[in-house]
Order: C-alpha cells, then sequence, then structure tokens
C-alpha cells in the first residue's frame, strides 16, 4: 500500500513539473498582463478590436508556461507544432500578401483618382518610416533592423511583418505588435500633433467636392498602378500586386463573387490566423528584452513623425497652390496607411472645428495612397538592405 | 472562328513568337560551375579515393531534377564518353541555389554520382552537360591543370572562369559556394558610408515621391482625358437633344402631331358629331363575359402529371 502511495505521489509530482504552475515565470506573467491590457482596450475602449483581440488572446496562447523540455510539440517556436505551422504564413510572408489583397477588394481608391495631388501627401507621410530608421541606426540597431523597425512608421501591419519576416526575423514578434498597438492607438497619438502644427483658419478650410469618377478610370488605375510602381521597385511585388488585384476583382464590376471573398472571408480568416499568431509569437522569453522595448519608443516616434510630416508637407505645399485648390492640413495625418481610421480622424478633428466641414472623403485619398507607398518604401528597404 | 476573335488572337501569337524566338539561357536553371581534373590529395569519393570532379549547380530559386541528364566529356574529337545520369535517385533533384558532385573515375557501378567518364590530366577536357531532351545547355574547356587545382567560375553561376587552388585567397570549393559570402556586402556598405541613414532616408523617399508623382501626372492626364470626353458626350446628347427640339417645332408649324393638316381634324370633329347627334337603340341588358374552362387556362393542365410505375 505504502508504495502504492508513493508510486501515486511520484505521478502527481511528475504531473506537476508539466503544468503551467510549475513552469511560470514573471515573464509570462508579464506577458500574459500585456495580453489581458490588449483585450481590454479592444472591448472597453473599442481600439481596433479586430487586431487587439486576436493579438491579445494570442498572447495569451504563446505565453502559458509549459516545460519546454518535454517535447510536447505545442509551443510555437517547435517545429511540427499546430502554432508553428499557423505561423509559417508569418515567417514565409504569405498572409500580408493576402491581407493586401481583401484590403484592395475593399478600397475605393475614387477620392485620389478625382484628385491625384493627394498622392503627394501619401508619400511624404513614408518620412516617419526613414524618420525612424535614423533613430533607429543611432540608437545602434543594424541597417537590416533599423529598416524592418522603421517600417512601423508606415502604419500598415501586414507590411512590417512582410518586411521584417525577411530582414530581422528575430524581432518580427517585438515589431508587429509595435505596429499593432500604435495603429489601435491612433485616435490617441495623431489629434494633439494635428492640432499643434495647424492654425484655426486652416482647420475650417474647405476643399471643393471631389469630381465623379468614371467606370474606366476605377478599372484603369489599379493596373496602372501595378505596373508603374512594380517596375519601380519589384521588390515590393507580394504587396503591390496583390493590393492592386484585389482593387481590379472590385472595379471590374464582372468578378463581384471573387472581390466579395476577398474583402470578406478570406482578409476575416488570415486576420484571425495572423493576429493569433503574432500575438502567440510574443513567448517570454523572445519578446521581453531590453530591444522590445526600444522598438516599442522607435514606433511611437514614428507614428509621431508619419504624423508631422504629412500635415507640414500639406501646409508646404499650398504654398504653390492657387487659392481654391488648397488642401485643409488636417488630411496630412491621413497619409499614414492606417486605413480608415487615419482618414476618421481627419474628419472627427475637422468637425470640431467646423460642424458642417466634412473631410472624410478628401482624407480618404492620402489614406489609400498610403498603403501605397508604404508597400513601395518596404519594397525599397528590401531592394537595399536583402 | 470569327474575323473578330482572329483579330483578337493573332496579336496574342505573334507576341508568343516573338517571346519564343527571344529564348535565352536565362530557362537553364543548370550549369558547370567547377571542375577538378587531377585529385592528389582533394575531396575523397564515398569510397575513401581520390578523383577527377565536376560540380553542377542549380542556378535557380526552385529544385531541379537533373535524372535523365547527360555528361559528356572529350580530350580530343572523336573520343567522347557520354554519362547517362540515371533516373529513380532522390538525390538527383538539386535544391535551390545547391551543388552536386560528379566523380570522372570511370566506375559507374559505383553509384550513381560515380560516371564514365574519365578526365585527361594532360590534355585539355571539354565538358558539356546535356538536358534530358539531349540538349546543350553548358559546356566548358578545362585547361590543363596541376594537381589539386581547379577550373572554376568566378562565383556561381557567374560567366567567367578562373583557376582556383594557387593561393589562399583562391581555394578549390568542391560542393559549395566557389566564393563564399562571410558578410552583407549591401548593408555593410551602409554601415560603413551612411552610417546616419541620411542617404538611405534620401534615396528611399526620392524614389517613393517619383513613383507616386508619376502616377499623380498619368492620374491628371486620365483625370483630364476623362473629363474631356465626359464634356464632349455630355456636348453631343445637348446638341442632339436641341436639334430634336427644334426639329419638333418646325414640324409643329408646318403640320399637328399626327401629321394631318387642320382641314382633316374638322372632317373628323363634324363626322363625330353627326354619330353622336344620331339616334340610337337602348338595350335593356347588362352585357357580360361569362368565363368558360379551357385547355389553356385550367390549373389541372398546367400542372406537371407525375409518371407513376405501374
Amino acid at each position: 500500500m505504502g508504495e502504492f502511495l508513493s508510486f501515486l505521489g511520484n505521478n502527481l509530482s511528475d504531473f506537476w513539473t508539466y503544468t503551467g504552475f510549475a513552469n511560470a515565470t514573471s515573464g509570462h506573467l508579464i506577458m500574459i498582463l500585456i495580453g489581458l491590457g490588449f483585450i481590454y482596450l479592444a472591448i472597453a475602449k473599442e481600439f481596433e478590436p479586430m487586431l487587439l483581440i486576436p493579438i491579445g488572446f494570442g498572447i495569451l496562447i504563446g505565453n502559458i508556461p509549459f516545460n519546454m523540455e518535454a517535447g510536447l510539440k505545442v509551443g510555437i517556436y517547435e517545429e511540427g507544432s499546430v502554432l508553428n505551422i499557423l505561423y509559417q504564413g508569418v515567417t514565409s510572408g504569405w498572409y500580408p500578401p493576402l491581407i493586401f489583397l481583401g484590403i484592395g477588394a475593399m478600397t475605393d481608391f475614387s477620392a485620389l483618382i478625382s484628385n491625384p495631388k493627394l498622392l503627394l501627401i501619401g508619400a511624404a507621410a513614408q518620412f516617419g518610416i526613414f524618420g525612424a530608421y535614423m533613430i533607429a541606426l543611432a540608437m545602434g540597431f543594424n541597417p537590416s533592423q533599423a529598416g524592418a523597425i522603421g517600417i512601423i512608421g508606415g502604419a500598415d501591419g501586414p507590411t512590417a511583418i512582410f518586411l521584417s519576416s525577411k530582414l530581422a526575423p528575430n524581432l518580427m514578434g517585438a515589431i508587429a505588435v509595435s505596429a499593432y498597438s500604435y495603429m489601435a492607438l491612433v485616435p490617441v497619438i495623431q489629434p494633439p500633433i494635428m492640432r499643434l502644427l495647424t492654425t484655426h483658419k486652416e482647420r475650417i478650410m474647405r476643399m471643393p467636392p471631389p469630381r465623379k469618377v468614371s467606370h474606366t478610370e476605377k478599372v484603369i488605375f489599379p493596373i496602372i498602378g501595378l505596373l508603374l510602381t512594380a517596375f519601380l521597385v519589384p521588390s515590393g511585388l507580394p504587396l503591390l500586386g496583390m493590393l492592386f488585384f484585389g482593387n481590379l476583382l472590385k472595379e471590374s464590376g464582372v468578378t463581384r463573387r471573387l472581390a466579395e471573398t476577398a474583402r470578406g472571408p478570406l482578409i476575416d480568416t488570415i486576420t484571425i490566423l495572423l493576429g493569433v499568431t503574432v500575438g502567440a509569437s510574443t513567448q517570454a522569453s523572445e519578446f521581453l528584452t531590453f530591444d522590445s522595448i526600444k522598438i516599442f519608443a522607435l514606433g511611437a516616434l514614428s507614428f509621431v513623425i508619419a504624423t508631422a510630416s504629412g500635415v507640414i508637407f500639406v501646409k508646404l505645399f499650398n504654398f504653390i497652390l492657387p487659392k481654391h485648390k488648397r488642401i485643409n492640413p488636417l488630411i496630412g495625418n491621413a497619409g499614414v496607411s492606417a486605413v480608415p481610421d487615419s482618414a476618421r480622424i481627419s474628419q472627427v478633428v475637422g468637425l470640431e472645428y467646423d460642424p458642417t466641414n466634412y473631410l472624410l472623403m478628401h482624407a480618404m485619398g492620402p489614406n489609400v495612397a498610403g498603403v501605397i507607398g508604404s508597400a513601395v518604401a518596404a519594397g525599397i528597404l528590401l531592394g537595399f538592405l536583402m | 472562328m470569327s474575323k473578330y476573335k482572329v483579330r483578337i488572337f493573332l496579336p496574342f501569337i505573334a507576341l508568343l513568337g516573338f517571346c519564343s524566338c527571344n529564348h535565352t539561357e536565362s530557362n537553364v536553371k543548370t550549369v558547370l560551375n567547377e571542375v577538378l581534373t587531377y585529385n592528389s590529395n582533394n575531396f575523397q569519393d564515398d569510397y575513401g579515393t581520390h578523383n577527377a570532379w565536376i560540380e553542377i549547380f542549380n542556378k535557380s530559386y526552385g529544385s531541379v531534377d537533373i535524372a535523365g541528364y547527360q555528361l559528356k566529356v572529350s580530350s580530343q574529337p572523336g573520343d567522347t564518353i557520354a554519362y547517362y545520369i540515371p533516373k529513380g535517385d532522390i538525390q538527383t533533384i538539386i535544391k535551390p541555389r545547391q551543388h552536386v558532385l560528379f566523380w570522372a573515375d570511370g566506375k559507374p557501378s559505383r553509384g550513381t554520382f560515380h560516371t564514365s567518364c574519365v578526365l585527361d590530366t594532360l590534355k585539355n577536357n571539354w565538358v558539356g552537360l546535356y538536358d534530358s531532351g539531349h540538349k546543350l545547355i553548358d559546356e566548358v574547356v578545362v585547361p590543363v591543370l596541376g594537381k589539386d587545382i581547379s577550373y572554376a567560375r568566378v562565383r556561381d553561376a557567374a560567366k567567367e572562369w578562373e583557376i582556383k587552388g594557387t593561393d589562399d585567397k583562391h581555394y578549390v570549393t568542391p560542393n559549395t559556394n566557389n566564393l563564399t559570402i562571410e558578410r552583407n556586402e549591401k548593408v555593410d556598405k551602409f554601415q560603413e558610408k551612411d552610417e546616419s541613414g541620411i542617404g538611405m532616408s534620401i534615396t528611399a523617399m526620392t524614389v517613393v515621391f517619383t513613383g507616386l508623382l508619376t502616377l499623380y501626372i498619368l492620374f491628371r492626364c486620365v483625370g483630364k482625358i476623362a473629363v474631356g470626353l465626359s464634356q464632349r458626350a455630355k456636348d453631343k446628347s445637348n446638341q442632339k437633344f436641341v436639334e430634336e427640339l427644334n426639329m419638333k417645332k418646325e414640324e409643329k408649324e408646318n403640320k399637328s402631331v399626327c401629321g394631318c393638316n387642320d382641314e382633316v381634324y374638322a372632317a373628323i370633329a363634324m363626322a363625330l358629331h353627326e354619330s353622336m347627334g344620331a339616334v340610337h337603340d337602348v338595350e335593356k341588358q347588362v352585357l357580360t363575359i361569362r368565363r368558360t374552362s379551357s385547355p389553356w387556362s385550367t390549373k389541372w393542365n398546367a400542372l406537371r402529371v407525375i409518371p407513376q410505375r405501374k
């Protein structure tokens, strides 16, 4: 009987070594708290819930402690585990182009086509990427790592994941979480900068309504857009190709089912997988490093630089534009490609100063230009640093 | 096939033909990469012996199966020895950007990678690689080489060849890269010459602006054309409308709506007046139309009768 009891005792003590309680570290607990914070922000504050809930829950999944030496094949970094298989879409970089396909299929480029000069605001806001790149270099990161970190300033989660998986795979978790976190915090980060850099007169400036865009122009746009940008930066082809392909599905008018799938079930599926796996990749042992803290600081800076450069560019651009064609600087922030959040911020801030001045349609122009601009910038960084 | 379809397909066929005429060696995925003719103390084969070897490199980014390919060697005209790379060996699949070594020991019975070819150490050797369609895809004339000295491409799949093994910088590289890359040159260049990142920022922002500026110019032109076309269409429809209006006005002036003149109207009015004023019979009953059933209106006949087995 005594032997049997000691056998049971040994079994239970063996079992205990496999449990999360026995393997938990302070790092795991910190990460679980961060995951819970994400979920709280998503549900209570409604900050990008589509992204923060999968990422937040992914952080919980990725930080359940277990005995790493037991060969359970449950961790995201253990080859052959289910999470590892799902994570391959991130590491091999095929989730981001599929997300771009969906973005293309849901984006209306009419505002941009009717007023193509707004494209330049999308280009100007990319300075956030290169501003952060320079600061990252100064902080001691090597050029490849600095490029991967800088792309956070593009405010484009899929692009950030795509680029970091190629240039700095070891920093991908921190970069992805940082990019998505700041995208969710666009309503907090951008308005103070916009107010700081504009005068009351500028904020109430009215823009002429956009002209009606013909179906032919809408069909031509993705074709010319792809040919031009991909010939210029072939390394951005996976992102640009899928973005413009998705848009052609939408605008052609004859592939409604394909467009609906791309902007509906497909993008939803990939968003779930991408969010959960990116969240799960933030295992405490990999994520809680001094580099991650630096990346978060750089991410915030890059968003500030991108927003400021967009607004300042519009102010400078207005000097050369005729009076009746001037642009409201409040849409400068929309040059970062957080679609449509940053455009919505332009509208909200604009309405605060003139309740009859609707800037949303105008802001959508630089906003979608920002998507193209950040994909081009990612292609350039890949071409130079890969 | 209609003329219209022919008109569409002909340019495509012509384009395809043009592209196939332009077929270059870019389609070739495997190349001869390095040859060593006199192996004294160099790489050993799996039998522990030193033999001459020929290295093949897969320069593509996809796997290539070289089963069915042929290696041919000749040191003088007419003495060509051919070795057919056997099928059925999984090791003949070369992974992307990887190498495979064939032993020119004249002992094909030793395995897939031991060929029937032998290289002459005292003469120049011609080595050719043929694909499974017996088409020559690469060839090289290897000069007379000393002991443990190889003739190799400067770097994998490069056009230029050089002699390796003569000094420490140019070493023989069996089954591995001809040029060992120890650092990322691009990154190092940026680290050396652009410490602050300003160069990269200026270059990249220039490219981003160039791309989007070109797109802006293009779409400004497209927009102007579109506006012009829609304006023209609008003008055209306005013009047509005005013309129609004028025509109607003219017609109204000359004729009435149905094309009859006033005399005809007067005649019709008089006839009507006469007819309405005349005496008519008054019926006592109310006339109705009774509905009758017919094969066209009955519901039963419109339904499909399900056939039943009897």
